[in-house]
């Protein structure tokens, strides 16, 4: 699984009939952005994990569910603390 | 899912059966590399797609039997306004940033 943020939804009105209506979002991957399956319901800026491979097709419906990339879950604090490193999260 | 841009189609006559007759599309990324797709959608040149790959790509089409890795799964309405608006999420990751700063 993959930690990506979600940037915002993609409307594709002209799709295969396989996708049915289930909401899609483009979410960012470090540098790369890609398109995901939204399988639990999440808003732009958050933090989700992701599934590929067959896992992405399950996990979005059904064993016939053409994703290869699925959001199966938001979570709840993230980055933990981005500047940290830096700066010491204690104070 | 990827993002890519339909630049043009591609005839190939000579082809497996597996592939049946479906119509391929040339397709590119932003960084201007190219790709090969099954297109179930009818995309023209000029339309930003977003594209299955895999095994998920014969799911795609509707009939795991087509032998594609690369399926356009639909056609995006609205690309080029809504990637000029898309920074929002990480400004505010940098603001974040910047508080922890």
């Amino acid at each position: 699984m993959k930690i990506c943020q979600v940037e915002r939804p993609l409307v594709s009105t002209n799709r295969i009939p396989g996708f049915e209506h289930k909401n899609l979002q483009v979410v960012r991957d470090g540098s790369t952005q890609q398109v995901a399956v939204d399988a639990v319901g999440c808003m732009p800026g958050d933090w989700v994990i992701c599934v590929g491979s067959s896992a992405a097709r399950e996990a979005a419906g059904s064993k016939e569910y053409p994703s290869d990339l699925t959001i199966v879950g938001i979570i709840d604090h993230w980055p933990p603390e981005t500047g940290a490193a830096g700066s010491g999260g204690a104070g | 899912m990827e993002i890519r841009q339909v630049v043009g189609s591609l005839v190939c006559t000579h082809r497996i059966a597996g592939l049946g007759h479906w119509d391929l599309r040339l397709l590119q990324d932003t960084k201007g590399k190219h790709y090969v797709a099954t297109d179930p959608v009818d995309a023209r040149p000029g339309d930003w797609v977003f594209v299955v790959s895999g095994s998920a790509a014969r799911y795609a089409m509707g009939d795991a039997g087509i032998l594609t890795d690369l399926t356009i799964g639909g056609i995006i309405d609205r690309w080029e306004e809504e990637r000029a608006a898309a920074v929002e999420p990480t400004s505010a990751t940098s603001a974040t940033t910047a508080r922890a700063a």
